[in-house]
């Protein structure tokens, strides 16, 4: 019984020196690092109050932007859903406070959105998902790591979804176009047409993902290596 | 050859339901044997699939499955490859999706490159393992989820209706995949109704009833009354000033600059049935969301009843069946969802009664009406998404790959409902399928997409 324990530590021992091997071969530090930054950037944002501090921390989001080059698509999405934000936020400041004092606070709430969460955005589209699930697998047990990264990975697609069921609702006569939203007496119908089927459907779509990983042996080992990344191609 | 898997009288139910899903199962499928199992929708094929895996959950359990396999009786050595491609894609590179299992086998990083490249070649998919997954065609992705399984070595490969996702192009690579494993010795189990080319590789059809019983053959195809319905109106017979669809030198856009489709031109007039078909990519649902007015083309002019769409103003005119529609339903009962679109256009409540009802008895699914949606079976769903939309007798009727992962009994009905809808209400139907084989006479139009280009025929 020993020795069998014996065998099987050394195994693991043997499987955890070749990830972490591979692991600083291919710049754990440099994603550890690039994850502060952007973990310190957004942390910020939210605490900043004034225009110069959110100037400043626009300055290092762009910084952040240029090293990492994320793609045009990227740039896209995010033009996409910062004209929202920024739309509903200040609207619903405006009609809060009023259009003299709501459309500066609106816009400053905004833009301090924007920076808190651009920084973490464009760390997840740009850093290879397998090297950041290697720097979660640091702190936290591989198939937690696993689990955190692959939720990452699915954003895109459960957008998608989200965009497909809202186009055939809309078509159904759903009232959810956005001159529909203008008025508030709609907006329930946003959270029974498009949030309540999306959160089914996104339910539906975690369990085939589980039942995906698992039929990949997924859990059947209590511990997992790590693909020791492309550059070993 | 060597037995892989053997099934003796085996049965099983679900946790807390009444009747057993499948029930005194006996099978055996030996070393690069190729068996294709059918049935209706819902029948079991799947949960006979998760059986093989040891993936059911703990429900109640008759008779035995023996396995004879590399990693003894855990079910190790033994893929499965499930229906939908895109929650099967957990990793952004193909070298780390590849690798997947063999993480979870944990294999040494190592030895993991030599043998991702072994599973790509034999899934014939040449690929450097920093290609991005979410880039890949969905022949190419099936192609990479057949590699995440190759490379873990199994014995007995499991694939679940491969028919549904895959174009002509995409299952005759399938088949040559298919032939290339029974050569190498591994075991094949193809859950399938339409396996299409595929037949070629099959050696035994099975089949499952209603009950949950193991026949021996393939599932009985209904006769089809597509020749009761041949197409009514030639093209040409109206004004061009009164289709329903002009497109005119229409180009549109896909990501990162390349053109989906390249001044395209075609006209679609009222009441016509019109397939449009092309392999997967090619931009079907595209076409179809510029139709609805949700994408704009880059050039050229597209009319839908005369003007250029908007989601607002087709309302009420155009019905819209996505993929995958039953995922669109949120109601509490099948009647409130059918009703759904007639309270957002203010029909009188007694009108809406008779006309929700109407179209209950239209679709074959009156009895469901009180019943929640949600505790459906894939088909009916599919039935009560078809006839939310219908509700509304749209003039013209959208529809994105229908018949996918229906049975042929359903979508069988599906069509004949169609058919129905087009003759007596005078619907003009646009849909899109990547499998037009059987389509072909039943259309007034086949539309075919190839290249960015349309054909028209």
């Amino acid at each position: 019984m020993f020795l069998i324990d014996s065998k099987n530590q050394q195994k693991d021992y043997q499987i955890r020196k070749a990830s972490k091997v591979s692991l600083s071969r291919y710049g754990r530090s440099t994603v550890w690092v690039w994850f502060v930054v952007a973990l310190v950037l957004s942390f910020f944002a939210f605490g900043a109050k004034t225009p110069v501090a959110l100037t400043w921390l626009s300055g290092g989001d762009i910084v952040l932007f240029a090293v990492h080059r994320p793609g045009h698509r990227f740039i896209r999405r995010m033009f996409k859903v910062v004209c929202w934000q920024v739309g509903l936020i200040v609207t619903l400041y405006c009609l809060r406070f009023g259009v003299a004092e709501g459309l500066l606070s609106g816009l400053t709430t905004s833009w301090q959105l924007c920076l808190a969460f651009l920084p973490g955005a464009i760390f997840i589209e740009t850093v290879p998902e397998h090297l950041i699930t290697r720097m979660l697998t640091d702190v936290m047990p591989s198939r937690s790591a696993f689990v955190l990264a692959t939720c990452l990975n699915f954003i895109p697609m459960v957008l998608a979804e989200a965009k497909s069921i809202y186009e055939g609702q809309v078509l159904r006569g759903a009232r959810i176009l956005p001159k529909d939203l203008a008025n508030p007496g709609n907006w329930a119908e946003m959270l029974n047409c498009l949030v309540v089927p999306m959160m089914i459907h996104s339910m539906k779509l975690a369990q085939e993902i589980a039942l995906a990983a698992k039929a990949r042996d997924f859990g059947k080992k209590r511990g997992r290596t790590a693909w020791p990344g492309e550059s070993d191609s | 050859m060597a037995e892989v898997i053997r099934l003796q009288k085996y049965s099983f139910a679900y946790p807390g339901a009444s009747r057993y899903v499948l029930r005194d199962i006996d099978l055996s499928i030996r070393a690069g044997e190729c068996h294709c199992l059918g049935g209706s929708t819902g029948s079991g094929k799947t949960s006979l699939a998760l059986a093989l895996k040891g993936l059911l959950p703990d429900g109640e359990t008759n008779g035995v499955i023996s396995r004879f396999l590399p990693g003894g009786d855990g079910a190790g050595g033994l893929g499965i490859v499930l229906q939908n491609p895109e929650t099967q894609i957990l990793r952004r590179s193909v070298g780390a999706e590849t690798a997947f299992g063999l993480e979870n086998l944990c294999v040494l990083p190592a030895e993991m490159p030599g043998k991702v490249r072994s599973a790509l070649d034999q899934a014939g998919l040449d690929k450097s393992f920093e290609g991005e997954t979410g880039k890949l065609s969905m022949g190419e992705k099936y192609r990479l989820i057949l590699a995440g399984q190759l490379v873990m070595g199994p014995a007995l490969l499991i694939i679940d209706e491969p028919a549904a996702q895959l174009d002509p192009a995409g299952l005759e690579n399938l088949l040559e995949i298919i032939r290339r494993l029974k050569v190498a010795g591994t075991a094949l189990l193809l859950l399938e109704n339409r396996p299409g080319p595929l037949q070629a590789a099959i050696d035994h059809y099975w089949h499952l009833n209603d009950t949950g019983q193991l026949l021996t053959g393939p599932l009985a195809r209904p006769a089809s009354n597509l020749e009761a319905s041949p197409p009514r109106l030639p093209a040409s017979t109206l004004p061009p000033e009164d289709n329903v669809i002009d497109v005119l030198g229409m180009t549109i856009g896909g990501a990162e600059g390349l053109a989906v489709w390249s001044d395209v031109s075609f006209a679609v007039p009222p009441g016509q049935r019109v397939v449009l078909t092309g392999s997967n990519g090619s931009g079907k649902t595209t076409m179809l969301r510029c139709l609805t007015g949700f994408l704009q083309p880059d050039n050229g002019t597209l009319k839908v009843f005369g003007a250029k769409p908007q989601a607002r103003e087709l309302r009420g005119r155009v019905g819209c069946l996505y993929q995958n529609p039953q995922k669109q339903l949120f109601e509490t009962t099948v009647f409130d969802e059918v009703a759904f679109p007639l309270r957002r256009l203010r029909e009188n409540r007694r009108e809406l009664a008779a006309r929700v009802t109407e179209t209950l008895v239209l679709c074959g699914i009156e009895n469901l009406a009180p019943m929640s949606p949600h505790t459906l079976s894939f088909g009916q769903k599919h039935l009560v998404a078809l006839a939310s939309v219908l509700v509304i007798a749209p003039q013209l009727l959208l529809l994105d790959d229908p018949f996918a992962g229906l049975d042929p009994k359903t979508a069988e009905k599906m069509l004949r409902l169609l058919t129905k809808i087009n003759v007596q209400q005078d619907t003009t139907i646009v849909l899109a399928t990547h499998e037009p084989k059987n389509l072909s006479c039943w259309a007034d139009q086949t539309l075919t997409i190839t290249g960015g280009n349309v054909v028209s025929h």
